[in-house]
């Protein structure tokens, strides 16, 4: 327990994280999430053998690892994953860019962010879901209205952050960088760009997480393609170890994409 | 001992043109009833290799001055002549050194001494090599790859004054920089500081609020008024350099130390008692 205490004490505003060695003992967490898995796997299982629910309902692991073995060497969840992976990568693309321009906009003019940000902070809580109809009007039934659903949720994501970012500049550092007359450019590479980057970067990793689960909701809203509509056609064929294991693999994939964002931005050259 | 210098400067320092020039500055801010004459006709010089102080209560425009000074507030009245051009935006000339910890988090102490190398597109080679030689000389040689959240707020400060001092200023403009470390660092401080404009015969203008500093560093002192801000008189320091932080226990020192708070004590007084009524004024409106 005393480890768990610790986790808590680990620098996560983007200031503090800079160069600072404060190493939790990696170990005690790792033991701690091991044992985590390895306790919910026994209940799980237990669970399932004791017979105390359906046994369709909460079917044993060993069916469920089988089901996964099946997914991974069908060719349509790759089709599926295809298409999922496209829609998220280009609702980042566009909702992420957009929301940068728009973030330092707001951050750099306080005039645009009094009369805005408002309107960002009451549509940044609404559920996109309620949009994808309009979505389907404008864009279609295939995959550009998901994309454009996705980049409307990271949008939000990533122009609150930014222009949290921006604002958070410590203004003396810019003083600093006037005071060496730095150029407009030098100023923007040199100075806002490096202040900038953790908010940022914290906004796109949210931004992604965002843009899967708008992806997927829609997919499973209406779609013959993507991990979503997988999910909803293994649900409608009632089979349970197939949807668990399609669910895990899913988890797992969102996981590592938002581990190989994290490592793409977060690990300074 | 101490004297008033009046407009009519010696001959002998005649002969030295002025490096830095004030003259006849004047800075208000706002229009109408609530407008703040910030810096009210302040004129002194700065020669070359001398080091200046100017001190005076919080609210006598100080703060105002170094940024008219560092062409970061380029709308004034009245000339701040740099080697006879006048400052209008930052000034080549002119290094800065803030009051606030203002060292890049992201860059190291290396690439924070080089930021100004940088801008100014020198080879990679040149600029480790000239960074090294200002960090060992504020004293942080062995820390060049050690990122400011892992120093001390005495050795960031050290690190900005590095970076300005790489930067090669005629005139090194710095706005209470240890004002927010505590006095036994603020005396160490102090000696290097000294130790340094020695060796660089650094040209160097103070602001400051703290009296000890600014009679253990400095050849001239500028008193301050408060509100607005005037030059109520100019000390000349005659502490025999070279200089440490042990003449703080001189005869002398305590001399000059009384002789300037007797004046500043008047302004400081004027200060709270101003900022008192004012601070009812707005309870009452309140």
């Amino acid at each position: 327990m005393a480890a768990t205490g610790k986790i808590g004490d680990r620098p996560l505003t983007a200031t503090t994280s800079w160069g600072a060695k404060g190493r939790v003992s990696i170990r005690a967490t790792h033991a701690i999430r091991i044992g985590f898995v390895v306790a919910a796997a026994t209940i799980w299982e237990s669970v399932s053998r004791s017979g105390l629910l359906l046994h369709d309902v909460v079917p044993s692991l060993l069916a469920i690892f089988a089901a996964i073995g099946r997914l991974l060497i069908n060719p349509a969840f790759y089709a599926n994953l295809e298409v999922t992976a496209w829609e998220v990568a280009a609702s980042l693309a566009i909702g992420g860019a957009a929301g940068v321009v728009v973030g330092i906009a707001l951050g750099a003019n306080r005039f645009l962010s009094r009369a805005y940000e408002p309107y960002v902070y009451y549509l940044a809580p609404t559920p996109r879901i309620i949009f994808f109809p309009v979505m389907i009007m404008w864009f279609g039934v295939g995959v550009a209205s998901k994309i454009a659903l996705g980049a409307l949720s990271c949008f939000f994501t990533v122009a609150l952050s930014t222009a949290a970012g921006m604002r958070g500049i410590d203004p003396v550092l810019i003083r600093v960088g006037r005071s060496f007359r730095a150029t407009t450019w030098q100023m923007a590479l040199k100075i806002y760009l490096p202040a900038m980057r953790a908010p940022v970067l914290n906004g796109v990793r949210l931004g992604f997480g965002t843009a899967v689960i708008t992806a997927l909701l829609a997919e499973t809203r209406l779609s013959n393609h993507g991990l979503g509509s997988m999910v909803m056609q293994i649900y409608s064929h009632f089979d349970i170890p197939s949807l668990y294991g399609l669910l895990i693999v899913v988890f797992v994939l969102a996981g590592l994409g938002n581990v190989l964002l994290g490592k793409v931005t977060g690990d300074r050259g | 001992m101490p004297e008033v210098r009046n407009a009519l400067a010696p001959a002998a320092v005649a002969q030295a043109r002025p490096q830095l020039q004030i003259d006849k500055v004047f800075k208000r801010f706002g229009e109408g009833e609530g407008a703040v004459v910030a810096v009210d006709h302040v004129s002194f010089d700065v020669h070359p290799g001398e080091f200046v102080a100017v001190i005076g209560p919080s609210g006598c425009g100080k703060s105002t001055l170094f940024n008219i000074i560092g062409g970061l507030l380029d709308d004034y009245n009245g000339n701040v002549l740099v080697e006879g051009d006048r400052v209008a935006g930052p000034h080549p000339a002119i290094g800065m050194v803030f009051q606030e910890e203002s060292t890049f988090p992201w860059r190291n102490v290396l690439d924070n001494v080089a930021f100004p190398l940088e801008l100014m597109g020198l080879p990679k080679a040149i600029r480790t090599e000239q960074a090294r030689h200002f960090i060992e000389l504020v004293g942080l040689a062995g820390f060049e790859k050690r990122m400011p959240s892992e120093l001390s707020g005495g050795m960031k400060q050290r690190v900005s004054i590095a970076r300005t001092l790489v930067s090669k200023p005629h005139i090194l403009l710095m706005d209470e920089p240890f004002a927010a470390l505590d006095e036994q660092t603020r005396l160490l401080l102090g000696d290097k500081i000294t130790q340094i404009q020695q060796e660089l015969q650094q040209t160097t203008l103070l602001i400051t609020h703290n009296l000890t500093e600014a009679v253990q560093l400095s050849d001239r002192i500028v008193v301050m008024t408060y509100r607005p801000g005037r030059v109520k008189r100019i000390v000349n320091i005659d502490l025999p350099r070279p200089r440490t932080s042990d003449v703080v226990s001189s005869d002398a020192f305590g001399h000059y130390v009384a002789e300037i708070w007797a004046d500043l004590r008047e302004e400081a007084t004027r200060g709270m008692a101003d900022t008192e009524q004012r601070t009812r004024g707005a309870r009452g409106h309140g």
